[in-house]
């Protein structure tokens, strides 16, 4: 009963959301500016929430989305450089490609039982790999930034004069991203994976595969990104090695962890406020004196983590109890 | 051939810096399993912090670690009483993204306090190199690498001959066994968690003779000590320096050999072949 009434209030948030987020671009759309803000908390919203399958419903810290979403972006901008191939078919290229080279690492690491920490130390270590490859390989990366061709407006190629169709189709990736996320949730994966995540051991001894349970959440996770590879070169217009970021593939995993491990809508909940806020911050300091948003910002994020280390999602959830309980009460006396 | 052994040298005096950097984390996740992800970060602090009171009194590199390490120790123990504390029985990804947070802070106010320019200091007066037969060997690495050497040892004297040190091994082996036994866990965690940042002082000081220091170069120092870690497994110290040196010497072959941009990429790939085939690391005991 609880537990439906905790879903009817989660989708009415998003609902909520969700216009509010279609009419964004009537309020910023003359501002590219704003709009392309907009548009990168989004991006994080997007990542943040394929990471979730990953980090929050299997409990694997995977530190490499980056690696995926640099992986997404190349193969489609070198498909459209060289060949005038459609980034549209270019970014399923590009997912597929990061769900390949994710299979490639994840058999041999979950074959190897690779856990924990030394799991997020080698995701991440990976994106610095890739960067460093796509650096030495001068036919596809090198030191130069490739551009895209321009075109004023062309939806063969994806490629707009403005900022406001590529919000729209952030947006339409979160929505595919949100849905993903619940319905595994809901599916008899998603109990499989939140057993393991909770405790790898006691899940296998119950005869749960972990091994081909994670390498599945492995796989949706990595396509999603790589698809949103492909649309993160179209939005910027280039491509260059310092797109397998390791600093900002951290980020998307503290999303995560601070949104709410598990928790469908809390990474881009976390996504929302805490890139929110550093953009806000970054466009009203920055100018002035530079680092000060991310003193700002890193102080936010460690009291976060100690006061709410279930993520600030939880707040709501408990808000809600609590207004239920309340309720309750008044009737009970009554 | 010639050109082997010379980077053999290189890398070998690299490699010993590399393990005292080392060393401070192996103290840190080895005594209270925590994850710190921002110890690389704690290098650049040290090295901004040898290059502020290296220019601020005209001092050399090479001495800067005498006011930087209590500096740092001081430093160590407030985030141990401020953030560590709270979060040892958290999950270990809580660690991280608190770690991650302390990483981003520390980065945020190196780039506040010193702008985003790389610093370095004035020339040492180690600066100037040997010949040895047909070889150079750059006077400023070989006394860091001595130095290292000898703090390395002394720590092992620490922790093997001294009552401090054997708490610290003590609670690493057995937190229930020794909290029994009268060890006072928390202090124990804080001179721990101190002596492993200010540890970095000391490799902070020596870098500075011969690099020089900006804000981002905190994660690439975080993932070399993971290496290392991962490579020496935990609670051995000789094979923390063996492992320093075949990471010091992996990369500098990889520099002169393949590409001086493939520095790290060589040492990753030892870091994912060493989990793949030895997830206890070469010379662990635990």
């Amino acid at each position: 009963m609880n537990r439906k009434k905790n879903r009817n209030i989660e989708n009415f948030l998003l609902l909520f959301f969700l216009i509010i987020a279609l009419l964004v671009p009537l309020i910023f759309g003359s501002n590219q500016y704003k709009m392309l803000l907009v548009t990168t908390v989004l991006l994080y919203g997007v990542m943040a929430t394929s990471w979730n399958i990953i980090g929050g419903l299997a409990g694997q810290l995977d530190l490499g989305s980056f690696a995926y979403l640099g992986l997404g972006a190349f193969t489609s901008s070198t498909l459209f450089i060289r060949f005038n191939f459609t980034p549209w078919l270019g970014m399923i290229l590009g997912g597929l490609v990061a769900v390949g080279f994710a299979l490639l690492i994840g058999i041999p690491l979950f074959r190897f039982r690779i856990r924990e920490v030394w799991y997020a130390l080698t995701t991440c270590a990976l994106v610095e790999i890739l960067k460093v490859v796509f650096t030495m390989w001068e036919e596809v990366g090198g030191p130069v930034e490739r551009y895209l061709p321009y075109f004023r407006g062309s939806l063969y190629h994806m490629r707009f004069g403005s900022y406001v169709p590529y919000y729209y189709i952030i947006l339409g990736m979160l929505l595919i991203a949100l849905l993903v996320n619940s319905r595994i949730a809901r599916s008899e994966l998603g109990y499989y994976l939140k057993a393991l995540g909770e405790d790898e051991t006691a899940a296998e001894v119950l005869g749960v595969n972990t091994r081909a349970c994670k390498l599945r959440a492995l796989v949706y996770y990595s396509f999603l990104i790589g698809v949103t590879g492909a649309i993160y070169a179209n939005i910027y217009g280039y491509v260059h090695p310092s797109f397998f970021n390791g600093q900002e593939s951290i980020k998307i995993a503290i999303l995560g962890i601070v949104g709410g491990r598990g928790i469908t809508y809390g990474p881009l909940l976390a996504a929302l406020l805490l890139v929110g806020a550093q953009e806000f911050l970054r466009a009203s300091l920055g100018g002035e004196v530079s680092g000060l948003y991310l003193v700002i910002y890193s102080i936010i994020l460690i009291l976060v983590v100690l006061f709410r280390p279930k993520g600030i999602a939880t707040l709501f959830q408990d808000g809600y109890q609590k207004l239920v309980a309340r309720e309750v009460k008044k009737k009970s006396v009554v | 051939m010639e050109t082997i052994i010379q980077s053999l040298f290189d890398g070998v005096l690299m490699g010993c810096i590399y393990a005292l950097i080392a060393l401070g984390l192996s103290l840190i996740f080895g005594v209270m399993n925590v994850v710190n992800f921002a110890h690389g970060d704690f290098v650049m602090l040290s090295m901004y912090f040898s290059f502020w009171v290296g220019s601020l009194w005209g001092i050399d590199a090479v001495l800067t670690p005498l006011i930087t390490f209590p500096l740092l120790f001081t430093f160590g123990i407030v985030v141990y009483y401020g953030m560590i504390d709270h979060i040892l029985r958290e999950h270990f990804t809580i660690q991280i993204a608190v770690t991650v947070g302390l990483m981003t802070f520390l980065r945020a106010i190196t780039q506040l306090v010193w702008k985003a320019r790389p610093r370095a200091l004035p020339y040492s007066f180690i600066q100037g190199s040997i010949q040895l037969g047909g070889y150079t060997i750059a006077l400023s690495r070989l006394t860091s690498a001595i130095i290292s050497l000898i703090i390395i040892a002394g720590i092992s004297f620490f922790l093997s001959s001294t009552w401090p040190g054997r708490t610290i091994r003590a609670t690493s082996d057995d937190l229930d066994a020794a909290s029994l036994l009268g060890v006072d866990f928390r202090k124990t965690y804080a001179l721990a968690f101190g002596l492993g940042s200010s540890l970095t002082a000391i490799s902070g000081g020596l870098l500075m003779t011969f690099q020089q220091v900006d804000p981002t170069m905190g994660l690439r120092f975080g993932l070399l000590s993971w290496c290392i870690l991962a490579l020496a497994g935990l609670g051995s110290i000789p094979g923390l320096l063996i492992s320093g040196l075949i990471i010091g010497v992996g990369e500098s072959l990889a520099m002169s050999f393949w590409d001086p941009r493939a520095r790290s990429l060589v040492i990753y790939l030892i870091f994912i072949l060493v989990l793949w085939l030895r997830p206890r690391g070469i010379f662990g005991r635990k």
